[in-house]
């Protein structure tokens, strides 16, 4: 997959975040939180088929702190650490099951989800949000990766090499 | 195609960019210095939904309402409600004073320091985030003034129909209004003669207080009442606040109350903000 204009990844990580910022108020009731418009840029990352520069991760941070009222600097630093693991292992994931890819991609949205509780929320941290939120969106990638949708973009993608 | 790991100089840009977002993080905690940015960022947010909406959707809303009556009886009831609201506000002090204030002094004196003839300003909701209010230990709500007065009302307390919301915190046309609730805000609170500071918890709808058992001699129960005691200058003296909800022993003298608040930021979009 092509790396989009970066107008392009700006319009899908703000209607992600406006998703995000509709869906959370519900979904904390219950203990879960879905940091989605990480989870995007991640799969965005994940999906190129070139490396993402870290000033490209680093901008749409700032831009993302910018909309959704965050401390600045802090979506900024965590894009630059997932690019930077995504690019490091982007051949590695390749090894890897859906499962396995799906449960690093949940762990890596609890490490956001605790990294900024540790700056937004430090009073009302709790590991219980952690652990069920670790299992929702691990199931919540491993239903987009077996959705039919994402395996008709796959099918595209492994046509382009027949 | 295979993507090549990062080499050394590209690592070296990740971790400029790194240290750069730690620095920004820290100007952001320690000093505010991005306030006015987002600040700027949200009321234009504000204004240009506004604006487009008048343009584009508000037209063919009263288009609408002309050709049906069913949509102008929907006007008519909301109009009503808003109004409703405001009565509410208006008859906060008197209609509800033997619940929100200790004795009628409280009120009396009140009314006589603020000079009250209009006991309110009334003011909407303009944003209000509650993915933060649910999620978060940030508080925070902007609302406008109906009739522009002019006035600043910086330092100026909040009310719904329920009571006591919060306070303006900057006036800058929209007005910033911290919580209750939030972290970094306290209220001084009284109860039986007794004093203590409520600090917001960062959970919807409970503030808590820290007391010691060797200043506070008669033991607070649960579903006690708690007053503003107006020693900040903020709050006016005697206006209800909450309930004594959960006690907590922090160690043999130290004990901390949560305190359930009697009013909801959501129940209502009219607000009123009593002149400082």
């Amino acid at each position: 997959m092509k790396a989009p204009g970066i107008l392009k990844t700006m319009l899908i990580l703000f209607l992600a975040n406006y998703l995000e910022s509709i869906i959370a108020p519900t979904l904390i009731k219950i203990y879960v939180a879905v940091p989605l418009t990480f989870i995007v840029f991640s799969a965005l990352t994940y999906r190129f088929s070139q490396n993402v520069n870290p000033l490209y991760a680093f901008s749409l941070g700032l831009f993302i702190d910018l909309i959704s009222n965050s401390l600045f600097g802090l979506n900024a630093i965590l894009f630059c650490l997932v690019s930077y693991v995504i690019n490091s292992y982007a051949n590695t994931f390749k090894l890897f099951s859906y499962l396995q890819v799906c449960i690093f991609f949940g762990a890596a949205s609890v490490f956001f989800i605790g990294l900024s509780n540790l700056f937004l929320a430090i009073e009302n941290f709790s590991y219980i949000v952690l652990f069920i939120s670790f299992f929702f969106n691990t199931c919540l990638c491993l239903l987009v990766a077996v959705s039919p949708v994402n395996r008709l973009s796959m099918d595209k993608r492994l046509s382009q090499y027949d | 195609m295979a993507r090549v790991a990062p080499n050394s100089g590209s690592k070296a840009i990740y971790l400029l960019c790194i240290l750069a977002g730690a620095i920004l993080l820290y100007l952001d905690i320690a000093y505010k210095s991005f306030d006015s940015i987002k600040n700027t960022y949200i009321s234009t947010t504000i204004s240009s939904t506004y604006l487009l909406k008048k343009i584009t959707v508000d037209p063919f809303i009263y288009l609408y309402d002309l050709s049906s009556s069913k949509s102008h009886l929907v006007n008519e009831n909301k109009n009503l409600q808003a109004a409703l609201d405001k009565s509410y506000l208006e008859n906060f002090i008197v209609s509800r004073g033997d619940k929100f204030f200790m004795d009628d002094e409280a009120i009396t004196a009140l009314m006589s320091k603020y000079e009250i003839d209009e006991v309110f300003h009334a003011s909407k909701i303009k944003f209000f985030d509650t993915t933060k209010y649910f999620c978060c230990d940030t508080h925070i709500m902007y609302i406008e003034v109906i009739s522009s007065s002019g006035i600043d009302f910086t330092g100026s307390a909040v009310i719904n129909s329920e009571g006591i919301i919060g306070q303006v915190i900057s006036d800058n046309g929209v007005k910033e209004v911290l919580l209750l609730t939030d972290t970094s805000h306290y209220i001084p609170l009284e109860t039986e003669g007794y004093f203590c500071n409520a600090k917001g918890s960062g959970k919807p709808g409970i503030i808590s207080c820290r007391y010691s058992s060797l200043i506070w001699t008669n033991p607070v129960s649960n579903g006690q009442k708690l007053y503003s005691s107006g020693l900040g200058g903020i709050y006016p003296r005697g206006i209800l606040i909450g309930y004594v909800q959960e006690i907590t022993n922090i160690d043999e003298t130290d004990i901390k109350i949560d305190i359930s608040l009697i009013t909801d930021p959501l129940k209502n979009s009219m607000l009123g903000i009593i002149e400082n």
